[in-house]
């Protein structure tokens, strides 16, 4: 159990957006994982950035913590987060916790990417 | 004086009771030791000639229709003194010719008359203490039997009722004297539900008993896969039907009772219907099935039916429903419903309420024909008290009407705590709870574990925390204990993650597990004791709120 139940995978389906697959846990164990996927997601300098959760198993507090964190330095290099894919129990979570008015969610990719200028 | 003869010869047998007695002779041969015996036939003549005779009877000139008489004339018998006992002929004395060639004098049969009035008695006193040792001897045997046949079957039933709170079981089982194959059984689930079986093997003693033994031996392991009643008597009709010797069967009932929501879930291989009442109605609980043992391949229809606080099902065998009174009448199913429709249960337990109803209905001096086997299964009136952990403090768990659905423990390492929320969603399955509520409790659980482990246990792995689950009819509860005590500081719960806050690094990015578990469940409770820390999360089953509203 003690290591990273997860896989983070970067596409980049336009020049100004990454978009990062979370399968698996998101938790404490994924930290490093997230950070290199954020880097390799805006190497090319795209502001926008997908978290498509559509394989998303679990996600913990550590886990909301992580996208917090992620949300700073976006919120630093003027970089846009948004999530889609996510289940009803995790929407309902993002609510509660207020990430949704930062994070922008939509329920699935395409809508997510047809929310972002070309 | 003596009586010259050639020989003597015997008595009549007594057999037991209904029989006739089918009397020999043992005929004269040639010197006295020598002796055949010769049978009477029950109906032969002559045993009504001799009983009615008085004295020695010269049979050479007696003219009588009788095989007897021919096999006597035919063993040179010559004189018969009948042996009479309070009116029964018990034996003969047979007497061959004189061995002077002379017949018999007057005082010949004067004395041996007068013998005989002495004999008859003494070899009838022979021939009861001879039929005596006899019976002794066969009722010995048989009780030997029914000893053996009554210990496999008192050894193999329940020693004591399961205790569900919220729930009364009552069992009743009485023998009669052939012992026959009722048996019944509890089975207390892995998942906190509880099996109830009742059969009947077809027989008595000693054969009916060891059927009896293996079929509710295969039926524990059958059941212990936690399958639906059914598919389990599916299994047992399958497995036990090569051992059941022919014209043997077993009727058998199986029910699954899941104690939290009154869910009662049965299936049915021949076996009497059950009763459930609710309220003033009693209904038979149908299942269609073939009894155990008579052919492979059968399937046992399964139905549903819940128990509503206050109903009641009785599950019975066919010894009270047929037992006799003394005109012959049956007590009935018809009976048995009227009875338990008209029973209060608070004047007496349903049980010995029906045995006091048999005991009038057959009257004095009955002889139970059949096994009588009475399970019952009640569900209490009264709404069980929600809010677990106000009972933390006395422990008095068992009264709260509250049932442990499972307890386990995790050693105290990062990523454990997926462990505790799976078991505890395979817990509460049975609970059939929304999914979306289960999700909830999931997260729940994995923030309090976590926490657990991490500031109660420090990650120690060989520190474990303890979960335990219960439910009751109005509320489930999780307790998660750490070995940490009462924390220092219980500061960081007083400030609220917020989530500009964080951005602008006013607070942690972390700091969302408490938020997260008071958020996903109904009510939290937090106890400290010396060593322990216990973190309870309750979830309201009947009337409260789902936890929906984040306010």
């Amino acid at each position: 159990m003690n290591q990273a139940q997860v896989t983070l995978s970067v596409r980049q389906p336009r020049p100004t957006v990454g978009v990062i697959d979370v399968r698996g846990d998101l938790t404490a164990f994924a930290e490093d994982l997230l950070m290199d996927a954020y880097k390799e997601a805006t190497t090319n300098g795209a502001r926008n950035i997908v978290l498509n959760f559509e394989g998303l198993e679990y996600m913990n507090s550590s886990g909301i913590g992580l996208l917090v964190t992620l949300l700073i330095r976006a919120n630093r290099h003027k970089q846009k987060l948004l999530a889609c894919g996510l289940s009803d129990h995790y929407v309902r979570i993002f609510e509660l916790t207020r990430l949704n008015e930062a994070i922008g969610m939509y329920a699935r990719e395409s809508y997510a990417l047809a929310a972002l200028p070309e | 004086m003596a009586v010259q003869g050639r020989n003597w010869s015997s008595f009549l047998r007594r057999r037991k009771r209904v029989e006739r007695p089918a009397p020999s002779i043992i005929a004269p041969q040639s010197r006295p030791a020598d002796t055949t015996e010769l049978q009477i036939a029950p109906d032969d003549p002559i045993i009504a000639y001799f009983q009615h005779s008085s004295g020695a009877v010269d049979i050479e000139h007696l003219k009588l229709d009788s095989p007897a008489l021919e096999a006597m004339r035919a063993a040179s018998v010559r004189l018969v003194v009948p042996l009479v006992s309070q009116g029964e002929l018990i034996g003969l004395l047979n007497l061959g010719p004189r061995l002077s060639q002379q017949e018999y004098s007057t005082d010949d049969r004067a004395l041996l008359n007068n013998l005989a009035t002495q004999t008859a008695p003494a070899v009838r006193v022979a021939q009861l203490v001879r039929q005596k040792q006899v019976e002794d001897q066969a009722r010995e045997r048989i009780d030997q039997e029914l000893r053996v046949a009554r210990h496999i079957q008192q050894t193999l039933l329940p020693k004591r009722l399961p205790q569900f709170p919220g729930w009364q079981l009552g069992a009743h089982y009485q023998p009669a004297r052939a012992v026959g194959g009722d048996f019944y059984d509890f089975l207390e689930l892995s998942d906190g539900r509880l099996g109830l079986v009742v059969g009947d093997v077809t027989d008595k003693g000693v054969p009916a008993a060891l059927v009896m033994a293996s079929t509710r031996s295969v039926l524990r392991a059958a059941a212990s896969r936690l399958e639906s009643p059914g598919v389990v008597l599916g299994r047992v009709n399958d497995l036990v039907h090569p051992d059941v010797p022919p014209n043997m069967f077993i009727t058998c009932m199986y029910a699954i009772l899941n104690p939290v929501n009154g869910n009662l879930v049965y299936a049915n291989a021949g076996h009497d219907l059950p009763f459930h009442r609710h309220g003033s109605s009693v209904v038979e609980l149908h299942a269609r099935g073939m009894p155990l043992g008579l052919m492979p391949g059968m399937e046992y229809e399964e139905n549903m039916t819940v128990l509503a606080p206050g109903d009641g099902v009785l599950f019975y065998s066919d010894g009270l429903v047929e037992a006799h009174n003394s005109r012959r009448q049956m007590f009935s199913f018809g009976r048995l419903q009227r009875l338990i429709a008209e029973h209060k249960e608070t004047d007496a337990p349903l049980v010995p309420y029906l045995l006091h109803e048999l005991e009038r209905f057959t009257g004095p001096g009955w002889e139970q024909e059949d096994d009588i086997t009475l399970v019952t299964l009640q569900r209490s009136e009264e709404v069980m008290a929600a809010g677990l952990a106000r009972h933390e403090h006395d422990d008095k768990t068992s009264d709260t009407g509250r049932v442990l659905l499972t307890q386990f423990t995790i050693p105290s390492e990062a990523g454990n705590e997926r462990i505790a929320m799976r078991q505890v969603a395979d817990a509460v399955r049975q609970l059939e709870l929304p999914p979306e509520r289960v999700e909830k409790l999931k997260t729940a659980v994995a923030e309090a574990t976590m926490n657990a482990m991490e500031h109660g246990n420090k990650f120690q792995p060989e520190v474990p925390v303890t979960v335990r689950v219960y439910a009751s009819h109005a509320a489930l509860s999780v307790g998660i204990t750490d070995q940490g005590g009462a924390p220092p500081d219980m500061g960081a719960r007083a400030q609220k993650p917020d989530i500009e806050a964080k951005l602008a690094n006013l607070q942690t990015a972390r700091g969302w597990g408490l938020f997260l578990i008071e958020n996903m469940v109904d009510e939290l409770h937090v106890t400290s004791g010396e060593h322990t820390h216990t973190v309870e999360l309750v979830l309201k089953l009947t009337g409260g709120n789902d936890g929906d509203d984040p306010a």
